[in-house]
Protein backbone atom coordinates (compact mmCIF):
# COMPACT_ATOMS: atom_id res chain seq x y z
CA UNK A 1 0.00 0.00 0.00
CA UNK A 2 3.04 2.20 0.40
CA UNK A 3 3.56 1.88 -3.36
CA UNK A 4 -0.01 3.09 -3.93
CA UNK A 5 0.30 5.83 -1.30
CA UNK A 6 3.44 7.23 -2.91
CA UNK A 7 1.67 7.35 -6.26
CA UNK A 8 4.24 5.07 -7.79
CA UNK A 9 1.62 2.40 -8.47
CA UNK A 10 -2.04 2.38 -9.44
CA UNK A 11 -2.79 -1.33 -9.23
CA UNK A 12 -0.69 -3.67 -7.10
CA UNK A 13 -1.03 -7.42 -7.57
CA UNK A 14 -0.25 -9.90 -4.77
CA UNK A 15 0.53 -13.38 -5.98
CA UNK A 16 1.19 -16.84 -4.56
CA UNK A 17 1.90 -20.08 -6.39
CA UNK A 18 3.43 -23.36 -5.34
CA UNK A 19 3.60 -26.92 -6.64
CA UNK A 20 3.85 -27.88 -2.98
CA UNK A 21 2.07 -31.23 -3.06
CA UNK A 22 3.50 -32.66 -6.28
CA UNK A 23 7.07 -31.44 -5.84
CA UNK A 24 9.53 -31.45 -2.97
CA UNK A 25 9.34 -27.64 -2.65
CA UNK A 26 7.41 -27.45 0.63
CA UNK A 27 9.53 -30.13 2.26
CA UNK A 28 12.64 -28.21 1.27
CA UNK A 29 11.17 -25.07 2.81
CA UNK A 30 10.21 -26.89 6.02
CA UNK A 31 13.69 -28.40 6.05
CA UNK A 32 15.06 -24.88 6.47
CA UNK A 33 13.67 -24.99 10.01
CA UNK A 34 15.80 -27.96 10.94
CA UNK A 35 19.58 -27.49 10.79
CA UNK A 36 21.05 -28.02 14.30
CA UNK A 37 17.64 -28.74 15.89
CA UNK A 38 17.67 -32.28 14.58
CA UNK A 39 20.19 -33.47 17.13
CA UNK A 40 17.58 -32.63 19.78
CA UNK A 41 14.97 -34.64 17.93
CA UNK A 42 13.22 -31.56 16.64
CA UNK A 43 12.09 -31.77 13.02
CA UNK A 44 10.30 -29.01 11.17
CA UNK A 45 7.64 -26.42 11.85
CA UNK A 46 5.06 -28.89 13.19
CA UNK A 47 7.42 -29.83 16.01
CA UNK A 48 7.94 -26.19 16.96
CA UNK A 49 4.22 -25.39 16.99
CA UNK A 50 3.62 -28.63 18.91
CA UNK A 51 6.16 -27.49 21.50
CA UNK A 52 4.30 -24.20 21.83
CA UNK A 53 0.94 -25.93 22.08
CA UNK A 54 2.23 -28.38 24.71
CA UNK A 55 3.52 -25.50 26.81
CA UNK A 56 0.14 -23.78 26.50
CA UNK A 57 -1.53 -26.97 27.78
CA UNK A 58 0.69 -26.68 30.82
CA UNK A 59 -0.09 -23.04 31.62
CA UNK A 60 -3.81 -22.89 30.87
CA UNK A 61 -6.74 -25.02 29.84
CA UNK A 62 -6.29 -25.97 26.21
CA UNK A 63 -5.59 -29.05 24.12
CA UNK A 64 -7.42 -31.34 21.74
CA UNK A 65 -10.68 -30.63 23.59
CA UNK A 66 -10.44 -27.05 22.34
CA UNK A 67 -8.84 -27.73 18.98
CA UNK A 68 -11.45 -30.27 17.89
CA UNK A 69 -13.95 -27.40 17.61
CA UNK A 70 -11.57 -25.51 15.31
CA UNK A 71 -10.72 -28.49 13.08
CA UNK A 72 -14.33 -29.69 12.83
CA UNK A 73 -15.76 -26.18 12.44
CA UNK A 74 -13.46 -25.38 9.54
CA UNK A 75 -14.18 -28.75 7.97
CA UNK A 76 -17.90 -27.90 8.01
CA UNK A 77 -17.13 -24.70 6.08
CA UNK A 78 -14.98 -26.68 3.62
CA UNK A 79 -17.89 -29.04 3.05
CA UNK A 80 -19.73 -26.03 1.59
CA UNK A 81 -16.82 -24.99 -0.65
CA UNK A 82 -16.39 -27.02 -3.87
CA UNK A 83 -12.81 -25.69 -4.26
CA UNK A 84 -11.76 -27.02 -0.86
CA UNK A 85 -9.50 -30.05 -0.76
CA UNK A 86 -11.71 -31.46 2.03
CA UNK A 87 -15.03 -30.56 0.31
CA UNK A 88 -16.32 -34.11 0.21
CA UNK A 89 -14.72 -35.30 3.44
CA UNK A 90 -16.85 -34.49 6.48
CA UNK A 91 -15.24 -35.06 9.88
CA UNK A 92 -16.92 -36.02 13.17
CA UNK A 93 -15.49 -35.55 16.66
CA UNK A 94 -14.88 -39.31 16.78
CA UNK A 95 -12.89 -39.14 13.54
CA UNK A 96 -10.90 -36.21 14.89
CA UNK A 97 -9.94 -38.08 18.07
CA UNK A 98 -9.18 -41.28 16.13
CA UNK A 99 -6.87 -39.53 13.67
CA UNK A 100 -3.21 -40.42 13.87
CA UNK A 101 -0.75 -38.26 15.73
CA UNK A 102 1.25 -35.95 13.53
CA UNK A 103 3.43 -34.50 16.27
CA UNK A 104 1.85 -34.81 19.70
CA UNK A 105 -0.30 -33.02 20.85
CA UNK A 106 -1.35 -32.43 17.21
CA UNK A 107 -3.30 -35.03 15.29
CA UNK A 108 -3.32 -34.87 11.50
CA UNK A 109 -6.50 -32.70 11.34
CA UNK A 110 -4.70 -30.10 13.52
CA UNK A 111 -2.25 -29.54 10.65
CA UNK A 112 -2.67 -27.44 7.54
CA UNK A 113 -2.80 -28.99 4.10
CA UNK A 114 -0.11 -29.02 1.45
CA UNK A 115 -1.52 -27.79 -1.85
CA UNK A 116 -0.63 -27.40 -5.51
CA UNK A 117 -2.10 -24.16 -6.80
CA UNK A 118 -2.01 -20.41 -6.62
CA UNK A 119 -3.98 -17.35 -5.55
CA UNK A 120 -3.72 -13.67 -6.39
CA UNK A 121 -5.51 -10.43 -5.66
CA UNK A 122 -5.33 -6.81 -6.77
CA UNK A 123 -5.26 -3.73 -4.55
CA UNK A 124 -5.87 -0.15 -5.63
CA UNK A 125 -7.24 3.11 -4.25
CA UNK A 126 -10.82 3.22 -3.01
CA UNK A 127 -11.47 5.90 -5.61
CA UNK A 128 -10.37 3.75 -8.57
CA UNK A 129 -12.17 0.76 -7.04
CA UNK A 130 -15.52 2.51 -7.45
CA UNK A 131 -15.37 2.20 -11.25
CA UNK A 132 -14.50 -1.50 -11.36
CA UNK A 133 -16.57 -4.62 -11.79
CA UNK A 134 -17.06 -5.83 -8.23
CA UNK A 135 -18.09 -4.18 -5.02
CA UNK A 136 -14.65 -3.70 -3.45
CA UNK A 137 -13.40 -4.73 -0.01
CA UNK A 138 -12.03 -1.64 1.72
CA UNK A 139 -8.96 -1.83 3.94
CA UNK A 140 -10.35 -0.38 7.12
CA UNK A 141 -7.45 -1.13 9.42
CA UNK A 142 -4.12 -2.89 9.48
CA UNK A 143 -1.41 -3.62 11.99
CA UNK A 144 1.86 -5.50 11.92
CA UNK A 145 4.08 -6.73 14.71
CA UNK A 146 7.08 -8.97 14.41
CA UNK A 147 8.50 -10.14 17.76
CA UNK A 148 11.07 -12.07 15.69
CA UNK A 149 12.13 -14.18 18.70
CA UNK A 150 12.69 -17.85 18.01
CA UNK A 151 10.71 -20.49 19.83
CA UNK A 152 13.81 -21.32 21.90
CA UNK A 153 14.23 -17.84 23.31
CA UNK A 154 10.76 -16.82 24.36
CA UNK A 155 7.57 -17.98 26.03
CA UNK A 156 5.45 -15.61 23.92
CA UNK A 157 4.04 -18.61 22.14
CA UNK A 158 1.51 -19.21 24.91
CA UNK A 159 0.17 -15.68 24.64
CA UNK A 160 1.46 -12.24 23.80
CA UNK A 161 2.48 -13.05 20.22
CA UNK A 162 2.65 -10.42 17.49
CA UNK A 163 -1.13 -10.80 17.21
CA UNK A 164 -1.60 -8.74 20.36
CA UNK A 165 -0.02 -5.50 19.16
CA UNK A 166 -0.92 -6.00 15.50
CA UNK A 167 -4.56 -6.53 16.45
CA UNK A 168 -4.60 -3.44 18.70
CA UNK A 169 -3.11 -1.32 15.91
CA UNK A 170 -5.56 -2.59 13.30
CA UNK A 171 -8.58 -2.01 15.55
CA UNK A 172 -7.34 1.49 16.46
CA UNK A 173 -6.85 2.40 12.80
CA UNK A 174 -10.30 1.05 11.93
CA UNK A 175 -11.82 2.87 14.93
CA UNK A 176 -13.79 -0.18 15.99
CA UNK A 177 -13.85 -2.80 18.74
CA UNK A 178 -13.98 -6.59 18.51
CA UNK A 179 -17.74 -6.39 18.95
CA UNK A 180 -18.01 -4.83 15.48
CA UNK A 181 -16.36 -7.81 13.75
CA UNK A 182 -18.78 -10.08 11.87
CA UNK A 183 -16.37 -12.91 10.95
CA UNK A 184 -12.68 -13.83 11.11
CA UNK A 185 -10.34 -15.33 8.54
CA UNK A 186 -7.34 -16.45 10.59
CA UNK A 187 -4.02 -17.85 9.39
CA UNK A 188 -4.30 -21.45 10.57
CA UNK A 189 -1.13 -23.42 10.00
CA UNK A 190 -2.28 -25.41 13.06
CA UNK A 191 -5.51 -25.41 15.07
CA UNK A 192 -3.64 -23.99 18.05
CA UNK A 193 -2.58 -21.00 15.92
CA UNK A 194 -6.25 -20.08 15.50
CA UNK A 195 -6.91 -20.35 19.24
CA UNK A 196 -3.87 -18.29 20.21
CA UNK A 197 -4.44 -15.63 17.54
CA UNK A 198 -8.05 -15.06 18.60
CA UNK A 199 -6.99 -15.13 22.26
CA UNK A 200 -4.28 -12.52 21.65
CA UNK A 201 -6.76 -10.35 19.74
CA UNK A 202 -8.84 -10.42 22.93
CA UNK A 203 -11.88 -12.46 21.89
CA UNK A 204 -11.41 -14.53 25.07
CA UNK A 205 -8.97 -14.91 27.94
CA UNK A 206 -6.23 -17.56 28.26
CA UNK A 207 -7.82 -20.96 28.62
CA UNK A 208 -11.33 -19.73 27.84
CA UNK A 209 -11.10 -20.93 24.24
CA UNK A 210 -12.70 -24.29 24.88
CA UNK A 211 -15.89 -22.61 26.05
CA UNK A 212 -15.72 -19.87 23.42
CA UNK A 213 -15.47 -22.34 20.52
CA UNK A 214 -18.09 -24.71 21.94
CA UNK A 215 -21.50 -25.37 20.37
CA UNK A 216 -20.46 -24.54 16.82
CA UNK A 217 -19.68 -20.88 17.57
CA UNK A 218 -17.35 -20.60 14.58
CA UNK A 219 -19.21 -22.96 12.23
CA UNK A 220 -21.99 -22.30 9.70
CA UNK A 221 -24.84 -20.91 11.79
CA UNK A 222 -22.45 -19.81 14.54
CA UNK A 223 -22.13 -16.45 16.25
CA UNK A 224 -18.56 -15.77 15.02
CA UNK A 225 -17.75 -17.58 11.77
CA UNK A 226 -14.05 -18.41 11.48
CA UNK A 227 -12.23 -19.53 8.31
CA UNK A 228 -15.25 -19.79 6.08
CA UNK A 229 -13.47 -21.35 3.09
CA UNK A 230 -12.21 -24.21 5.27
CA UNK A 231 -8.94 -22.31 5.73
CA UNK A 232 -5.46 -23.75 5.49
CA UNK A 233 -6.67 -26.76 7.49
CA UNK A 234 -9.42 -27.82 5.10
CA UNK A 235 -9.45 -25.63 1.95
CA UNK A 236 -5.94 -25.07 0.59
CA UNK A 237 -2.57 -23.75 1.71
CA UNK A 238 -1.77 -20.42 0.08
CA UNK A 239 -0.27 -18.83 3.20
CA UNK A 240 -1.94 -15.53 4.15
CA UNK A 241 -3.75 -15.33 0.84
CA UNK A 242 -6.12 -18.17 1.78
CA UNK A 243 -7.67 -16.15 4.64
CA UNK A 244 -7.25 -12.73 3.02
CA UNK A 245 -8.90 -13.55 -0.33
CA UNK A 246 -11.72 -15.39 1.46
CA UNK A 247 -12.50 -12.23 3.44
CA UNK A 248 -12.57 -10.28 0.17
CA UNK A 249 -14.87 -12.77 -1.56
CA UNK A 250 -17.23 -12.88 1.44
CA UNK A 251 -17.48 -9.08 1.51
CA UNK A 252 -18.08 -9.06 -2.26
CA UNK A 253 -20.89 -11.58 -1.66
CA UNK A 254 -19.45 -14.15 -4.07
CA UNK A 255 -19.18 -17.26 -1.88
CA UNK A 256 -22.18 -19.32 -3.03
CA UNK A 257 -23.25 -22.00 -0.59
CA UNK A 258 -20.81 -20.84 2.10
CA UNK A 259 -21.74 -17.18 1.78
CA UNK A 260 -22.11 -15.46 5.15
CA UNK A 261 -25.63 -14.14 5.71
CA UNK A 262 -28.96 -15.93 5.36
CA UNK A 263 -27.43 -18.80 3.29
CA UNK A 264 -25.42 -19.94 6.33
CA UNK A 265 -27.63 -18.52 9.10
CA UNK A 266 -24.95 -16.01 10.04
CA UNK A 267 -24.74 -12.25 10.20
CA UNK A 268 -24.53 -10.46 6.86
CA UNK A 269 -20.83 -9.53 6.83
CA UNK A 270 -19.90 -5.87 6.91
CA UNK A 271 -16.54 -6.15 8.66
CA UNK A 272 -14.15 -9.12 8.54
CA UNK A 273 -10.86 -9.44 10.41
CA UNK A 274 -7.98 -11.41 8.82
CA UNK A 275 -4.58 -12.52 10.03
CA UNK A 276 -1.30 -13.79 8.71
CA UNK A 277 1.51 -15.17 10.83
CA UNK A 278 5.02 -16.21 9.92
CA UNK A 279 7.77 -18.39 11.29
CA UNK A 280 6.85 -19.83 14.69
CA UNK A 281 4.74 -16.86 15.82
CA UNK A 282 7.65 -14.60 14.83
CA UNK A 283 5.74 -12.23 12.56
CA UNK A 284 2.12 -11.16 12.44
CA UNK A 285 -0.16 -9.10 10.21
CA UNK A 286 -3.76 -8.15 11.01
CA UNK A 287 -6.07 -6.67 8.37
CA UNK A 288 -9.62 -5.48 8.87
CA UNK A 289 -11.67 -5.28 5.68
CA UNK A 290 -15.16 -3.86 5.20
CA UNK A 291 -17.92 -3.50 2.71
CA UNK A 292 -18.25 0.04 1.26
CA UNK B 1 0.37 7.21 7.02
CA UNK B 2 -2.14 4.87 5.41
CA UNK B 3 -5.64 6.21 5.99
CA UNK B 4 -8.67 4.11 6.87
CA UNK B 5 -10.77 3.08 3.85
CA UNK B 6 -8.32 4.63 1.36
CA UNK B 7 -7.45 1.35 -0.37
CA UNK B 8 -9.45 -1.59 -1.60
CA UNK B 9 -9.15 -5.12 -2.93
CA UNK B 10 -10.86 -5.32 -6.30
CA UNK B 11 -10.23 -8.75 -7.77
CA UNK B 12 -9.29 -12.29 -6.80
CA UNK B 13 -7.65 -14.95 -8.98
CA UNK B 14 -7.99 -18.70 -8.36
CA UNK B 15 -6.33 -21.67 -10.06
CA UNK B 16 -7.03 -25.40 -9.99
CA UNK B 17 -5.98 -26.51 -6.51
CA UNK B 18 -5.36 -29.70 -4.58
CA UNK B 19 -3.19 -32.30 -6.27
CA UNK B 20 -2.38 -30.82 -9.66
CA UNK B 21 0.68 -32.67 -10.96
CA UNK B 22 2.86 -31.62 -13.86
CA UNK B 23 2.72 -27.90 -13.06
CA UNK B 24 5.45 -25.53 -11.96
CA UNK B 25 5.05 -23.07 -9.10
CA UNK B 26 5.60 -20.27 -11.59
CA UNK B 27 2.70 -21.45 -13.73
CA UNK B 28 0.37 -21.18 -10.72
CA UNK B 29 1.56 -17.63 -10.06
CA UNK B 30 0.93 -16.65 -13.66
CA UNK B 31 -2.50 -18.29 -13.87
CA UNK B 32 -3.64 -16.77 -10.56
CA UNK B 33 -2.48 -13.33 -11.72
CA UNK B 34 -4.22 -13.55 -15.11
CA UNK B 35 -7.43 -14.62 -13.37
CA UNK B 36 -7.18 -11.78 -10.82
CA UNK B 37 -6.69 -9.22 -13.62
CA UNK B 38 -9.71 -10.56 -15.51
CA UNK B 39 -11.75 -10.77 -12.32
CA UNK B 40 -11.14 -7.10 -11.58
CA UNK B 41 -12.04 -6.15 -15.14
CA UNK B 42 -8.56 -4.73 -15.75
CA UNK B 43 -5.94 -5.44 -18.40
CA UNK B 44 -2.36 -6.41 -17.72
CA UNK B 45 -1.25 -2.93 -18.79
CA UNK B 46 -2.95 -1.57 -15.66
CA UNK B 47 -0.76 -3.61 -13.28
CA UNK B 48 2.24 -1.58 -12.17
CA UNK B 49 3.03 -3.30 -8.87
CA UNK B 50 3.75 -6.99 -8.27
CA UNK B 51 4.40 -8.61 -4.91
CA UNK B 52 5.10 -12.33 -4.86
CA UNK B 53 4.44 -14.12 -1.61
CA UNK B 54 7.43 -15.87 -0.14
CA UNK B 55 10.50 -17.25 -1.83
CA UNK B 56 10.49 -21.03 -1.61
CA UNK B 57 13.54 -23.15 -2.29
CA UNK B 58 13.56 -24.19 -5.93
CA UNK B 59 12.27 -27.71 -6.35
CA UNK B 60 13.17 -30.42 -8.87
CA UNK B 61 13.67 -29.12 -12.36
CA UNK B 62 11.47 -26.05 -11.86
CA UNK B 63 12.73 -22.53 -12.39
CA UNK B 64 13.33 -20.45 -9.27
CA UNK B 65 10.25 -18.24 -8.86
CA UNK B 66 11.03 -14.55 -8.59
CA UNK B 67 8.81 -11.53 -9.32
CA UNK B 68 11.02 -10.86 -12.35
CA UNK B 69 10.11 -14.17 -13.89
CA UNK B 70 6.41 -13.85 -13.07
CA UNK B 71 6.34 -10.34 -14.58
CA UNK B 72 8.20 -11.57 -17.65
CA UNK B 73 5.74 -14.42 -18.16
CA UNK B 74 2.79 -12.07 -17.72
CA UNK B 75 4.34 -9.58 -20.13
CA UNK B 76 4.24 -6.68 -17.70
CA UNK B 77 6.90 -4.19 -16.55
CA UNK B 78 5.92 -3.08 -13.05
CA UNK B 79 7.18 0.12 -11.45
CA UNK B 80 7.41 -1.75 -8.15
CA UNK B 81 8.21 -5.39 -7.42
CA UNK B 82 9.02 -7.29 -4.26
CA UNK B 83 9.03 -10.74 -2.76
CA UNK B 84 7.60 -10.82 0.72
CA UNK B 85 8.81 -13.38 3.20
CA UNK B 86 6.69 -14.38 6.12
Amino acid sequence: MGALESGECRYVMLSYGHSALSSDGMLRMLGEFEVEDMVFGHFGAAAAYALAARRAMHVYRTGPGTWQHIAIGQRRWANLNPRAMMYDRPMSAEEYFNARWHVEPFRSPDNCLITDGGRACIITTAERARDLRHRPALVMGMGHDHPARSVYRTLDFTGGTGAKKAGEKALAMAGITLGDIDACEIYDCFTYTVELTLQDYGFFGPGEGEDWFRDGATEPGGRMPVNTSGGLLSEAYFMGLTPFTEAVMQLMGRCGERQLGPATRTKDPEIILCSDNGGIFQSHACYILRRP
Amino acid sequence: MIQRDAYAVVGVGYTPQGRVPGRTSQSFHVEACVNAINDAGLTKKDIDGLICYRHFPRSGDEPDVTPYRVAEQLGISPAYMSQDAN
